[in-house]
This record gives structure tokens, sequence and C-alpha cells, in this order.
């Protein structure tokens, strides 16, 4: 079903201008879902009514796992008495993800108004919201929006006269990539070392300060306003069918109109390309497409045919949605040097807690290095493969995997290059 | 009960844990890093990894399901599980490298991982001998490396604090040492700074490790990038042998190992003892080795003309009798000691009162806020207790001067009374003052005689910790007149063993001329037509729990297998009650 999207009209990027003003979002019809929701939280807007219209809405999450995010904000056990927290993820720091950020320089009170609605369902008595720390500028956007809704009434005491008590705090990261992963942005907050913990336990178990805590992208909770004020259904139809919603794809590389773009869920992935972002630039052919995020499996341009950007079509193809962020690389591409950079990346990030990404994703780094420069070995190739699988699903958090399936996928689709680029080995690897 | 099978072995369980303490705790091997069993776990060096399945439960029957043979239909996790975090649960399936080619595997791939950045300086490394990394290696490592880059170097030789110098590129991150100055001492002093493979612990900024429990870090780093600055490069871990004991040094009663080479101890570390210290001692019990070696007093000495100089054992065992037959025993003030161990001093009270002298007393040695309500005490002898339950008067200071001034022959047993200003000179002028003790001090110098005892790395002897706890040594050290060879209690360690006398490592310099004092007493007693005999502090104990109500039913078995011993003394019966 091809998606009518030059008709689309954009729900998360404001259509007539900014609107990190709080009058200016109101005018256009902001807080509404908020105010319904706690004018009739007796009858219709129970905590319970709201959580399953996000479950049945089918918002998946958009940083990265793609996982419900109402059937996430179910898994919260049954309120004690204790403090319990909503954690807003704004790190975005994946090479080729930008897509939070438009939320914070345009739309903020989108992604605060359905912060709050998420904190009321989940009972949560704060709502952090980590930003990445680079997004100085932003974070000065976010803190005004902040203090204009405490101002209007929407956070702090007794939220428009409900006897409900929400507070948000914005906090800023310090410039590491792993303090996005869920449980290490919780250490963070906590003012410790973004250290990813074991789990189980769960964050709903036990997340900040050893209290539920609910974990969700900033774009994510963007959705929830929307949901409530479309209803579920309607919110459920757009896009692809099993992951619906608007998406803010973050386009960039080699294309003519690199940019963040938001429409539905199941875009073909060629409309985005030259429909949307102008086609690769200079007239050159594509060469590969990273669909989400620089962790996300590369497809080679013949692997793209008819895939569309939503779960289930990107797993058919052999690769993920992650963030929508996608890298599009032409032609001229050096694979061998565009693979170098991201393992780099990767060895740079490791926050070296536990051994196989700690030491293996600078020992890729170093091959890739060795073979870009021209002395690789053949056997160097098989050497990373084996790495790859030494690292993959044995570590405390998906950083290892992360760094390890762009080596898998890159080499094994693009293997012809890299021999090209290696000696014939004398002798094997032991 | 329920019940996990660990390698096609079946094992029940009453209190479920988690599946690393089992496996080890039942004689099985898994190798491991990071856990230790006091400190929280952070599953990080990923060298347990284990696979794991479980029973399919049915919920529709609302019981296990069974395949066709009517076992139960277990499900495995796709992913290879950190033994130390994985909880057990009922009919879980656990494969170890025993079982599981892919558990073999995957300890060889973390191996690997953890000898990319290791400097391999074993050869030159204090852990070498006693390494885990060193020992898992030979054991589950692989045959060799592929890595063949230049590896990270990080800060070597850094000085975190007086006490312990880091070597940081020999660290595998374990955390361990970060937990400890986070969970046990509370400190919080170090932390992991930089971030992967450039991590390595550190303190804040300009800041000291100087936590009052900072060489345990040393104890539990499972390599040398922590070491003991005072035993750094001093001895290799096989050339010394390892002998259980006490620590002297306070109230606590730490339980304490003593490695020794060629009759010198050179480090103490803490052994477990879940009712005493845990796996911890405080850096201060360490430095009690020096007090086993340094400043000895070794032969009797007898001052001439002012001057101490050395005299036979003989020419002492005639001079105290002398001074017995000289004086009215009523005159004789006898003053024990905390220091000094429950067995010396009662045969030291025993010879003395049969002689008709007063019973013997002692002065407390207590300093207000020295302890810490963990394993540093207010009191500062290692047995204060057993003296209150030999039934000895402890002297206030002031009763003390009183007693002193009243008496005309002093006998002092390892009380440096004139250290701790309990007496000084003047005190003791005129006054006949025998002193045994195992070190030089000031109390030494003003004696007539001074009598060269063993210390407590030289016999098996019991002290009572604050807690009435009693628990013993075994001799460590050879005086001139014990031998490694024929007292098999004594440990040994490869030197000892494989050595001869005509090897440059081995000389006789170390051992002092000292004998227990319940065998220097025996020996003088026939002199003074006394039948006291005693040979060992074995038999002094006999003797004691024969005799001495509170000590009933002890004896060095019951201390060596139960730990120590809680004696019946009124606080313990109040805190059981
Ligand atoms: C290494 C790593 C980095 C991550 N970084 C981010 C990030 O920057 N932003 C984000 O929203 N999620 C990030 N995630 C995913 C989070 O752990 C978490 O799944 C997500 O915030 C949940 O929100 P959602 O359910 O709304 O997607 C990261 C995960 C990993 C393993
Ligand atoms: S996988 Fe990497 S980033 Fe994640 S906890 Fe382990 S070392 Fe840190
Ligand atoms: S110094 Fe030792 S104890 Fe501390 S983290 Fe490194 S290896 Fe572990
Ligand atoms: S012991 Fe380190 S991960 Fe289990």
């Amino acid at each position: 079903m091809a998606i009518d999207f030059q008709n689309y009209k954009t729900l998360i990027i404001p259509q007539g201008g900014n609107l990190r003003d709080i009058k200016a979002y109101e005018k256009q019809g902001g807080y509404k879902a908020l105010k319904t929701v706690f004018d009739a939280r007796e009858s219709a807007w129970t905590r319970e009514n709201v959580i399953n219209e996000v479950k049945t809405a089918g918002l998946r999450g958009r940083g990265g796992a793609g996982f419900n995010t109402g059937l996430k904000w179910s898994f919260m056990p049954k309120p004690d008495g204790g403090k319990r927290y909503l954690a807003a993820n704004g790190d975005e720091s994946e090479p080729g993800t930008f897509k939070d950020r438009v939320i914070f320089e345009f739309n903020p009170h989108l992604f605060i108004e359905g912060a709050i609605i998420g904190a009321y369902s989940i009972q949560a008595d704060a709502v952090y919201v980590y930003i990445r720390g680079e997004y100085r500028s932003w974070i000065r956007f976010m803190e005004q929006a902040v203090a204009d809704a405490y101002k209007a009434g929407y956070l702090g005491k007794n939220i428009l006269g409900s006897g409900i008590n929400i507070d948000m705090y914005v906090h800023s990261g310090a410039g590491a990539y792993i303090c996005g992963e869920e449980s290490s942005l919780m250490e963070s907050l906590e003012g410790k070392r973004g250290y990813p913990r074991v789990k189980p336990p769960f964050p709903a178990q036990r997340g900040l300060w050893g209290r539920p805590t609910t974990i969700n992208n900033i774009e994510s909770l963007a959705n929830v306003p929307l949901i409530l004020n479309m209803g579920a259904a309607k919110y459920a139809e757009m896009g692809a069918k099993t992951h619906p919603g608007p998406v803010l794809y973050g386009i960039s590389g080699h294309v003519n109109r690199p940019g963040v773009y938001e429409f539905p869920t199941g875009m073909l992935i060629t409309d985005l390309i030259y429909n949307v972002a102008g086609g690769i630039r200079n007239g050159k052919k594509l060469k590969a497409l990273v669909p989400g995020g620089s962790s996300t499996p590369i497809l080679r341009a013949d692997q793209i045919e008819g895939v569309s950007m939503d779960a289930d079509s990107l797993r058919t193809a052999g690769s993920m949605m992650g963030t929508a962020g996608m890298s599009i690389l032409d032609e001229d591409t050096d694979m061998v040097d565009f693979l170098y950079r991201i393992s780099h990346f990767y060895h740079h990030e490791s926050c070296g807690q536990c051994t196989p990404c700690r030491e293996g994703t600078g020992w890729l780094e170093k091959i890739l290095k060795k073979i870009k420069n021209g002395d690789g070995e053949m056997r160097d190739l098989d050497l990373l493969l084996d790495l790859t699988t030494q690292m993959e699903g044995r570590t405390v958090c998906a950083l290892a995997d992360a760094a390890a399936w762009p080596v898998r996928h890159t080499i094994t689709r693009f293997r012809d290059e890299f021999e090209a680029r290696c000696r014939k080995s004398v002798f094997a690897i032991a | 009960m329920p019940e996990i099978i660990i390698d096609d072995k079946k094992f029940t369980y009453d209190t479920p844990g988690k599946v690393l303490p089992f496996i080890l705790d039942h004689g099985m091997d898994l190798p491991f890093f990071c856990y230790h069993p006091s400190l929280s776990i952070p599953a990080n060096c990923r060298q347990c990894l284990v696979e794991i399945g479980t029973p399919v439960f049915d919920r529709a029957t609302n019981s296990f399901k069974t395949d066709e043979n009517g076992e139960k239909v277990i499900q495995f996790f796709p992913k290879l599980m950190t033994a130390c975090s994985q909880d057990m649960s009922d009919g879980m399936v656990v494969k170890t490298h025993v079982s599981s080619e892919k558990v073999r595997r995957a300890q060889k791939d973390t191996l690997e991982f953890i000898l990319v950045n290791h400097p391999l300086d074993c050869p030159i490394c204090d852990q070498a001998g006693e390494c885990p990394l060193q020992i898992q290696t030979y054991k589950y490592g692989p045959e060799g490396s592929r890595f063949e880059y230049k590896k990270v170097h990080k800060p070597k030789r850094i000085q975190l604090g007086p006490r312990v110098v880091l070597d940081a590129e020999r660290c595998i991150n374990c955390t361990r040492c970060v937990r400890f100055t986070h969970e046990i001492s509370k400190t919080y002093q170090l932390s992991i700074v930089s971030r992967g493979d450039k991590n390595y612990p550190s303190t804040a900024n300009g800041k000291e490790f100087d936590d009052a429990y900072s060489l345990n870090t040393v104890d539990i780093c499972p390599v040398g990038a922590l070491t003991q600055a005072d035993f750094r490069f001093k001895a290799r871990v096989w050339e010394m042998n390892q002998t259980p004991s006490i620590d002297i040094t306070n109230g606590k009663g730490t339980n304490v190992d003593l490695w020794v080479r060629d009759n010198l101890v050179l480090r103490l570390t803490p052994r477990h003892n879940p009712h005493v210290n845990d796996y911890w001692m405080p850096d201060s019990s360490r430095e009690a080795y020096r007090l086993f070696n340094e400043n000895r007093i070794s032969r009797p000495e007898i001052k001439l003309d002012k001057e101490l100089v050395k005299t036979s054992w003989n020419n002492a065992k005639e001079t105290i009798a002398e001074i017995i037959e000289a004086h009215d025993t009523k005159e004789v003030l006898v003053l024990g000691s905390g220091y000094a161990s429950v067995e010396e001093n009662f045969v030291f009270n025993q010879f003395f009162t049969a002689l008709g002298c007063g019973k013997a007393s002692f002065v407390p040695h207590v300093v207000e806020g020295a302890g810490d309500g963990f394993l540093l005490t207010d009191d500062q002898a290692p047995n204060t207790k057993g003296c209150e339950l030999l039934g000895f008067r402890a002297h206030t200071n002031r009763t003390f001067k009183n007693a002193l001034a009243k008496a005309t022959v002093v006998v002092v047993l390892a009380e440096d009374i004139v250290g701790r200003e309990l007496a000084n000179a003047e005190d003791l002028a005129g006054k006949t003052f025998v002193y045994f003790g195992t070190n030089n001090n000031t109390t030494s110098k003003d004696a007539q005689l001074v009598v060269p005892i063993t210390c407590a790395a030289e016999h098996a002897a019991s002290y009572v910790n604050v807690d009435g706890r009693i628990q013993r040594t075994f001799a460590a050290k050879e005086t001139v007149y014990t031998s490694r060879a024929t007292n098999l209690e004594m440990s040994t360690g490869r030197l000892d063993r494989f050595g001869t006398k005509f090897d440059n490592w081995r000389t006789d310099k170390n051992k002092v001329d000292c004998l227990p004092v319940w065998e220097f007493l025996s020996e003088l007693a026939p002199r003074l037509n006394q039948t006291l005999s005693y040979e060992t502090g074995k038999e002094v104990l006999t003797a004691v729990s024969s005799s001495v109500d509170a000590f009933a039913g002890v004896d060095y078995d019951k201390m060596d297998t139960e730990m120590g011993v809680v004696l019946s003394t009124p606080e313990t019966e109040e805190k059981t009650a």
C-alpha cells in the first residue's frame, strides 16, 4: 500500500512555524489532550484507559528497540507509596540519528504534554529529561519550555486542579553515547558513572534510585498527545500495520536534501531517498543504506527494492528500523573507510565495563585501520567476523552488539571490496 | 525440595541463591573474576558465562511440560548467561564447560579479550603464583593470541595512597576495588576513570587513597594491578609459607594469615571468618609483621652497670630464683597483660601464685574513640577479655600506680608499662624489675632482667576477642629451639620443603633466641621446688579449660573446626538469651 506522502500533513514538525512559545503551541490546540485527560480522568481517561489507548494505537518506541510503548507502561508495578519516575531519553548520539533535536527545537511542548500524560498514567512523581550534552542550545530551549509549562500550571503541584503533582527536570548529558542506554542513563541521572546495569532487575522493578521507572524516547512520548487527539484506531491506521504512526526520518549522507522529514512509517526507502531527499547528489548511484542509525545492519542498493521503513519489512530485508536515522552512501563510498569510521566510534564510546566490548571494540578498530592502510590480509577478515561472534550477546548492554553488527554485515555484504584491499594471507589465523 | 541440574548432576537446595556460588560451594569449578561473595554483582567480566535452561510451564495444565519420556521439557536462554548474577530456580538446568562446547568457547574468548591489553609481565608481577587471571588462563584460556597490535598503554607505578600502588595496565576492570570502597569501607575513594579500554581505577583528582582499609583492595584485586607499597618485589608467593593466625593489634581478633619466608613474616592478609572479619582487615593490623621481625629481644639480658648485657638462659633462671628467695613473695607485683595469650597469662599467674605471690592483675589498654564500629576496636590489646575471664584484677592507671608503689619486686609479662606511661623510671627505681617480653622497648630498658619470650608468630596460643570469641594462632616462625621439620603443625612453603641448609636463601639469622613463657617457667619450676610442667600451648589450654569455668569445654580442635569458640561470659549469655 503506497502512502500518499505528497499530501501528508505533519503532526510532530509544526506546520506553521516554530511552536517553542507555549502560547503559539496552545493556539494550535496544544495541551488539549492533557486537559481532556485531566478533566475526564475519573471517567473516560483513567490511567488504565490511557495506557490501553496507547497500547492499542500500536505506538512502538522510537529510541531504537521498537517496543510497544503502552505495553512498557503496563509493566510498572502497583504503587507502594514510594516514588516512581519517568525518564525521557533525549541523549541521541548514535551516528546518523538527529531527530529528537527537531522536537526540542520546534515543538518541545508536544513532548512535554506527552510526558506529563505518560507520567500520569504510570503514576510517576517526576519526569527526568536527559538531553545529549552537545545539544547546548536545545537544552536551553527545553528548560525555557519546562519553565513555561510550570507557569501555565501543566507541571508542578495540583496540575489543573486535579490534585496530581508531577515535576519535570531537564538534565544535560556529558558527552557519552553510552548514557543513552537506558540503565546507564539512570546511573548518570543518579550522578554516577554511566555504566549500564545488569538486567534483571528491569527498570520497572528497580530503576532510578531503586524505584520503579519507565524510560521512553523523546519522540515516543511526543506521539502520545497525537494518539489521544486522533484516537487509537485512527493512529493505528497510519503507515505500517505492525508499526504505525508518524516517524521522524533523519536522512543524511550523499543525498541532495539531507534533513529530518516527518512521514508515516512504512515509507518506501526509494521514495524517501529519491522523492523526499532529492536523490543521490551529483547524479551518482546509490550503493548502500544504513536504515536506522549506525548500529543497524547495512543494506546494499540491490537489497532495498520494495523495502519500506517499518520493523517487519526491514527485518525481512535483513536489517532493522532502529531510530530511522538513514545514512545514504553513494557509489563512490569506500566501504572499508566507512566501516573503520563506525568502528572508531564504538571503540571510543564503549564504557569499558565488560570485557568483550571493552577489548573487542578496540581490536576491531585496529584491524580495520590496518586494512584501510593497505596492510590488511585476508585472514583479518575472518578474524573480524570471529570477533563479532565473540562479542555479540555476551555483554551487559547492547553496545557490543551495536559495534559488532556493522562489522559483520558490512563485511559479509561487501566482502569483495574488503578482499580487494587485503593481501593474501601467508598463514591462517590461529 | 527444589532442585537444580548442573552438568547432568542433580542437586537440591533450600535457599535459592545465585548459580555461581552454588557451583563453587559444591566442589565444582567455574572461572570468574568480578564476582566476590561480599560485594554487589556487576557481572562485568563475563568470564562465568554458562548455558541456562528452565522447565517450560504449561499454564493450561498448571504443571511443567514433559516429553514422551516423562522428562521435563527444558527451554534454554538463547544467550549465554552469567552464573554470578543468575538466580537459581526449581528445575533449572545449567551447563558449564564440563558439558557445553559453547561455554568452553566463550571462556576462551573472554580470556583472549582480557589478555589483549594485558601486559603479560607475570615474571616481574607480584601477583604471579596467586593470580586468578594466570590460573584461569592456564585452565580455560586459549593457547595463543591473535592480537598483533600495540597494546593500550596506561599509567604505571601510581602511588594511589600511602599504602597502595596501581599498575593500570594490569587492571582487568573488574571493579572489585571500587565496589569495596563503596560498599564495605564506605569511603567512596575509588572510581573507574576514563572510558573503554583506557579505563582504570583512580581517586578523585588530588585525593589520596588513604582509606583505613585500603589494602583489602590489594587482596581482592584478581590481578597484580594493585600492590602493597611495602611488600612489592619482596618475595614471590611460592617462596613463602602461609600460616593461619590472629591479629594482635586490637581487640577484634581479625583472622589473618602470616606469610613467612626464611623465618621473617613478610605480610599479613585477612583470613575469611564470617563471624569476625568476613574477608577483611584494617591496614593498621598489617603493620604487625614488623613486630614479629624487628627489634626482637633475643637471648636473656641482665643489667650490669646500668647496661643490659646478654646472658645465658641458666643465669636468667638462677637470677629469678634468687630474687624470689630473697624477697617476701607478698611484695611481688605480678602483672599479666592483654597483649599476651590466655596460655601465657595462665601459666604466669599459676607459677607465681604457687610461690605465694598475689594473683596476677593487668591494666586494660582502651583508647576511647579508636574503634570504628567495624574492625578497629577501642581496645588496643588482643586478649583483654581473656585476662578478665582468667579472673585477673583489671587495674585503672591509678590503682596500678598504688600497687606498684607497694611492691619491691615487679614481674611484668609483655606489658610496655613505661611506653604506655603507666609507670616511669622513677616509679621503678629501687625495685627489682623482671620483664618478660618479645620486643625491645622503653620498659625492657628499665628492667634488671629481661626474659625473651615467643611472639604470636612463634607459638600456638589463644586470644579472646572483645566479643568473647576465643581463637588461636599457629607457630609460623621458627625460633632457635623449634624446627619446621619436626613440628608438624608448622606449615611449609616450597623453599622449606625443597631447600637445604646450604641454599643461600636459607639462613638462621632470623630465628630469635626466645622461649614460650610456659616452657621457660616449666624449666625454672624444679629450681624453686615447683611441679609446673607444660610443653605446649595446647597442654596449657587443657589445664585452663579444666580449671576456669569460662573456658570449660574449649580445646584447640574445637577452635580449629568452628573458627573460634564463643565463651560463655555474662555478656555473651545475655546476647544469646
Ligand atoms: C548503546 C545504546 C545507546 C542508546 N542510545 C539511545 C539514545 O540516544 N536515545 C534513545 O532514545 N534510546 C537509546 N537507546 C535505547 C534505550 O536503551 C531505550 O531502549 C530507549 O530509550 C527506550 O525508549 P523507547 O521505548 O521509547 O524507544 C540506546 C541503547 C543502547 C544499547
Ligand atoms: S557492552 Fe560495552 S558499553 Fe555496554 S556495558 Fe559492556 S562495555 Fe559498557
Ligand atoms: S585494580 Fe584490580 S580490583 Fe581494581 S578494577 Fe582493576 S583488576 Fe579489579
Ligand atoms: S563473575 Fe564476572 S561476570 Fe560473572
